[in-house]
């Protein structure tokens, strides 16, 4: 009953957490129940991959019906990532688990690193809109509230209802243009590979390839990558299901969690002081890729 | 200032609403065969029967439940692939043919995972 317990709450932290900090819960999934619980590597990633489909489709309808999410431009890659999903969970099967361990190890501690430099990133830019604030001063609040969020008409003239050969113009949205489709094809071959090895949804590589390289807005950005995922980590869990790498009971379970995890980090985002969560949480990735490099390396 | 919001769009309306359609039955299916588990005295870390299609609805009438987290997980795994295909038809209808062509490839990269999965298997 413990042990019951320990693995639900687990996969409410993994959710937590994934949802407070935009990561998937893969990241945290797959190191929980191999060195938590023993399971082989290749099971958690099953159960992981099946928990980040989980959690894509919730928070993705959500985005689409804020129309955040990009479908045209999600879609458009995410052909590509199912291939190297399927690329990915074949391989997965020929390489010794010690090598996807270090694997693993190699992708926490980036995902640290890359989270230390966000927070950064994220305070410079609050000390920024503080100053400005105060130059600007109250009168005008007004100004920008008014501003925020226009509507963009859609009209036959616009790209969202053009089709054939102005198809990569289609994929643009308002305020921003893509560009670089070839490096955005590359980047998602690559996150399909890397979801389907390790079980997670591979936004650590979409997110910065669509924002640095293709030139969409960050949150546009992360909200494709969270409908994009959907795909890539089915791919990948078709091929661990039909291999019976899934298991019904922990999948099932774990899932559960998950979800209320992921619930429960979007009704909190507000409310939580991100900068103390953050730093926790590059703590516990450190940690975990410590042991999981141990692993790799049978110490 | 927030970046700019787009009009809505059909397409994306219609698959947001199957998306989270798809997740609420895949979800209550989980809890439900959760409950069943541990009312049944079950451990998650039990090992659990392989996937038998044909058994998932013989499992759900007696109220077992494997049918309900095996029919469970299929629903989250085949929720983005029905996703897909509803694009395609929303595609289709409004003549975006790049588009509709795209939905179709990604179909068949879908089709070949299992094709390849289900021959190299066991």
């Amino acid at each position: 009953m413990v042990t019951d317990l320990v693995i639900i709450g687990g996969g409410v932290a993994a959710g937590l957490f994934g949802s407070l900090l935009g990561l998937g819960g893969g990241t945290l999934i797959v190191p929980l129940l191999t060195l938590g619980f023993g399971l082989p590597l290749r099971e958690a990633v099953g159960v992981s991959l099946v928990c980040v489909i989980v959690t894509s489709s919730a928070s993705a309808g959500i985005y689409l019906q804020r129309r955040v999410a990009n479908l045209r431009l999600g879609m458009t890659l995410e052909l590509f990532t199912a291939t190297g999903a399927l690329a990915g969970a074949l391989v997965a099967f020929l390489l010794d688990e010690r090598l996807i361990a270090g694997l693993f190890a190699v992708l926490l501690v980036y995902v640290a690193v890359s989270m230390l430099w966000r927070g950064r990133e994220d305070a410079a830019a609050a000390a920024l809109a503080e100053r400005e604030a105060g130059q600007v001063g109250a009168g005008a609040s007004e100004a920008v509230i008014t501003a925020s969020s226009p509507v963009v008409e859609s009209d036959e003239t616009t790209p969202w209802t053009s089709s054939g050969w102005s198809f990569i113009p289609a994929l643009s949205g308002p305020g921003y243009t893509i560009h670089n489709l070839p490096i955005g094809i590359g980047g998602s071959i690559l996150a399909g590979v890397i979801s389907a090895l390790l079980g997670i949804g591979g936004g650590t590589v979409k997110v910065p390839v669509m924002h640095l390289a293709m030139g969409v807005p960050l949150r546009v950005a992360t909200a494709t990558s969270n409908l994009m995922i959907g795909i890539t980590a089915s791919a990948g869990a078709i091929v661990y299901l039909l291999r019976d790498e899934i298991d019904p009971y922990l999948a099932g379970t774990v899932c559960v969690g998950v979800f209320v995890g992921a619930v429960a980090g979007a009704r909190l985002q507000q409310r939580i002081g991100l900068r103390f969560l953050r730093m926790l949480f590059v703590v516990v990735l450190l940690y975990v890729g410590f042991q999981m490099a141990r692993k790799a390396l049978a110490i | 200032m927030t970046e700019p919001v787009r009009a809505a769009d059909p397409v994306e309306a219609l698959v947001a609403r199957l998306l989270s359609l798809g997740t609420v039955v895949a979800i209550a299916l989980l809890v439900i065969g959760s409950a069943l588990l541990a009312l049944r005295g079950g451990s998650p870390l039990d090992p659990g029967p392989p996937l038998d299609v044909s058994r998932i609805p013989s499992d759900l009438v007696a109220g077992r439940p494997d049918g309900f987290l095996w029919l469970g997980l299929i629903a989250a795994i085949v929720t983005p692939c029905a996703r897909v295909a509803a694009s395609l038809l929303g595609y289709l209808r409004r003549r975006e043919q790049a588009m509709a062509a795209i939905s179709i490839l990604i179909l068949a990269v879908i089709a070949l995972t299992v094709a390849l999965a289900g021959t190299t298997s066991a």
